[in-house]
């Protein structure tokens, strides 16, 4: 008896191995094939919201072009073995064609009808037209629907619909493809009572889902299986929040996510050598610069701020703190604008020259400033100390104050900061859009206050220039103006830097940095 | 026994004592080697400037990230500041934060403590549940708190560090004074028509010294730790000042890319420093404290 106990005990046992290996080895080929269609990537911030017309930050808005559509987007093309997008040509997206009137002011766009929501409605001319409602009326995006110089949408029937502009703008187009002119399903939205509900709910007809979203965790997005375009290779996107900078490095480098943005200057190197990754590094229109508060005595005197562009280490700046992950930035706009031009700027390090101009400017002894530093970005805290150190050998001190991030975006809002360091990317790639915003009097982003009635007329008379040329000349002698008045000073074009795991394709650049998860595959 | 002794202590600190203690403190070998890393710290971050050929904030002193070396004996950081340098008068930084931050401590927890204990009844109520409010916080956040509102800075962050000591003084004390109202001598003193601030100030409070001396060496390291700590996540020296926390703050990042000295000497300079003013503190209340004089 005891025997035969014993052997049953061993048989339930074995079955019981058996049992659970044959489990096991299910559960791992599952983990294996799925590992397949999944990806884990790492960001550093958390994201604000989901609502496409006040989204303004990387996170945020790459939820939203997940989840939604928009009219028209920008086309991709290879360079040099790399997918990148090409932002002057615009193609289809939602609407299938437009035509433009003779005077290029009336834009008839046909829709695609065979676009459902993720809601399962259909998507009509009355959507677009409410969602332009929503963004017009919106705190955010409502900035660009003026930039873009819309007049009226209207439905003209369920699958076309007419948009007038006040006059001609070659801006139009070219921001129809951002994330903020993302196709509402405006019937889901009003059921939910309006656009304080989009914060945190999606209502698109885009690509995947945002399942779940927690600003201090993580994002998983699932596969729209019943997409109307091109059917995604991913069925899941998890998105780590994970902020500090070396955690992102080692989680790359283990091989825990296939995916790692904001990756810092110092650690590319490592990671180019460190087997199974890709580094994507390439040069944006991404740049960062020195605010001098125009407004505030004693940058509200040109020769001061002219004398702080001769006492900063560029080189320095480029080699030490970018290791070489950045290049030199000499106009007010990136050099892979269209119209760029560094007239002007007689910016480089001379502190002899910077002495002349400070004696020049009735400061021979030096002054004192508060410069306020936005926390979370290691190159700018590096910048700021390099360049304190410069400026005391000219007898000007520096007085750094920390801010946290949040803080910081508030402070330099008000327009109220002395001098600070702060980083730039027009998403569209145009010195139209770009001054417009940072360095015309009514610009919403001119902190540092620069205001000069020539740059701003030069600015409106080529916003409404229909040829380009002319129009760049315009640009260029705006450029030109405010090089030589320099309310900033120039620091450097960023690359973007992107960690992937090998086996990850499909990565394409774009200029507002962010990745289009319905484009990457992993094999 | 007791009696006679506490009779003769009245006036505290006769002289004989004051050998006593000084003899029994020299005899215990731990405190010893805390007062000597506390003296290597204070004698060290006093004199860099004149013996290191280098400045605090000098940039490109030697290489970039330089491992240490003879000429660098901490090696250099990411802008070529000489590291040992740095940590030196990083220390003169954390030593004044800490003996501000514990005077400030001090000087508004006894004279609470004192009163509150003293008086007794509501006025000692209202002070003493204050003080557990603020206990009531982890104090760390209290000192963000603190920190944060007054704005960074290294005097914030002394007064951020000095208001969170606060309580345990102010209860150091009420503990104190509540045992002592009650002996003999405080009793003779109110028959001979003292007043109140008189045999407060004049009487309980010198009595009551020893283990609030104790707290205070303790609390210098607890200081020092907080102000780091604060410092690390920006709320307290600003740049280029050296200071360990923001030292390590910085550093942080190389540690995985193998720069390990950004941070290794900071983090040693804060560990050793705080392990001196524990050791020494323990060693005081030994020597101090007559409950647990075993060897005297």
């Amino acid at each position: 008896m005891r025997v035969t106990a014993k052997a049953v005990a061993v048989a339930a046992s074995v079955l019981l191995v058996t049992g659970c290996s044959a489990n096991a080895n299910t559960n791992a080929n599952s983990t294996a094939n799925s590992g397949a269609t999944t990806i884990t990537a790492a960001y550093s911030e958390g994201g604000t919201t989901l609502n496409p017309t006040e989204a303004n930050d990387v996170t945020s808005d790459t939820f939203v072009l997940a989840a939604y559509d928009q009219l028209v987007t920008y086309a991709t093309e290879e360079v040099d073995g790399q997918q990148v997008a090409n932002t002057s040509e615009i193609v289809p997206m939602i609407a299938s064609s437009w035509e433009v009137s003779a005077d290029d002011t009336e834009y008839t766009f046909t829709l695609r009808d065979d676009i459902e929501f993720q809601s399962g409605n259909p998507l009509t001319s009355a959507d677009v037209v409410g969602s332009f409602q929503l963004i017009a009326d919106s705190s955010s995006a409502s900035f660009l629907y003026g930039m873009a110089g819309i007049s009226t949408v209207t439905a003209v029937d369920e699958h076309t619909v007419t948009i007038t502009l006040n006059q001609a703008n070659h801006l139009f187009l070219q921001i129809l493809p951002m994330y903020s002119f993302s196709i509402m399903d405006t019937t889901l939205v009003e059921e939910n009572g309006g656009a304080e509900w989009l914060a945190t709910n999606t209502a698109g007809s885009g690509p995947f889902t945002v399942d779940s979203w927690d600003p201090s965790t993580e994002a998983v997005l699932s596969r729209n299986d019943a997409y109307w375009g091109e059917e995604p290779a991913l069925e899941t996107v998890n998105i780590k929040f994970i902020t500090e900078a070396s955690n992102r490095v080692q989680l790359l480098s283990k091989g825990e996510v296939q995916l790692a943005l904001e990756i810092p200057a110092k650690d590319v190197a490592s990671l180019e050598d460190t087997e199974g990754v890709v580094i994507d590094s390439r040069p944006s229109n991404k740049i960062l610069y020195f605010a001098m508060n125009n407004a505030i005595a004693p940058f509200d005197n040109e020769l001061v701020r002219q004398a702080i562009t001769h006492a900063i280490p560029y080189d320095k700046l480029l080699t030490d703190v970018m290791q070489g992950q950045a290049s030199p930035m000499t106009s007010s706009v990136a050099s892979s604008t269209p119209g760029f031009t560094a007239d002007g700027n007689t910016a480089d390090y001379d502190l002899d020259k910077a002495k002349d101009l400070l004696a020049e400017a009735g400061y021979p002894d030096g002054f004192t400033f508060d410069f306020t530093l936005g926390s979370g970005f290691q190159d700018w805290n590096d910048d700021a100390v390099l360049i304190q150190a410069e400026l005391a050998k000219v007898g000007v001190t520096m007085n750094i104050t920390n801010m946290a991030r949040a803080q910081f975006l508030e402070a330099i809002a008000t327009g109220q900061v002395q001098s600070y360091i702060s980083r730039w990317t027009s998403f569209v790639n145009d010195p139209g859009y770009h001054l417009g915003l940072l360095l015309t009097s009514d610009g919403t982003s001119n902190y540092a206050n620069y205001n000069n009635a020539d740059v701003d007329a030069l600015w409106t008379e080529a916003s409404t220039e229909p040829d380009q040329e002319t129009r760049n000349e315009l640009y260029g002698e705006a450029q030109t103006i405010i090089n030589e008045e320099s309310p900033w000073a120039y620091l450097y074009e960023y690359n973007i830097v992107v960690g992937l795991q090998e086996g990850t394709e499909g990565y394409t650049s774009y200029p507002d940095g962010i990745v289009r998860y319905s484009q990457l595959s992993v094999n | 026994m007791p009696r006679t002794r506490s009779r003769t202590n009245a006036p505290a600190g006769t002289r004989s004592t004051t050998v006593g203690f000084g003899r029994l403190l020299l005899r215990n070998k731990l405190g010893m080697i805390g007062l000597a890393v506390i003296m290597f710290w204070t004698l060290g971050s006093i004199f860099i400037g004149v013996l290191s050929p280098y400045g605090a904030s000098e940039t490109a002193a030697g290489a970039l990230l330089a491992p240490p070396s003879l000429d660098h004996l901490f090696g250099t950081d990411n802008f070529g500041r000489d590291l040992l340098t740095r940590v030196f008068a990083g220390g003169q930084l954390s030593l004044w934060t800490g003996l501000i931050a514990v005077g400030i401590s001090m000087a508004i927890g006894v004279p609470l403590g004192g009163i509150a204990g003293y008086a007794g009844g509501a006025l000692g109520s209202v002070i003493m549940r204050v003080m557990d409010v603020l206990l009531a916080f982890p104090s760390l956040v209290l000192a963000m708190a603190v920190a944060a509102a007054l704005g960074p800075g290294t005097s914030s962050a002394m007064i951020a560090v000095g208001i969170v000591g606060i309580p345990e003084f102010a209860r150091i004390t009420y503990g104190q004074t509540i045992s002592l109202k009650q002996r003999e001598f405080v009793e003779a003193g109110r028959a001979l028509g003292l007043t109140s601030a008189t045999i407060l100030t004049r009487h309980i409070v010198p009595n009551a010294l020893a283990p609030i001396v104790v707290r205070a060496t303790l609390g210098m390291g607890y200081a020092i730790l907080t102000a780091a700590a604060l410092s690390f996540i920006g709320l307290g020296a600003q740049p280029p000042t050296a200071e360990w926390g923001v030292m390590i703050s910085d550093g942080r990042g190389y540690i995985i890319s193998g720069e390990w000295w950004l941070t290794f000497f900071p983090g040693l300079a804060i560990a050793t420093s705080i392990l001196g003013f524990n050791l020494l503190g323990d060693a005081l209340r030994d020597v101090l404290d007559p409950r647990l004089r075993t060897t005297a």
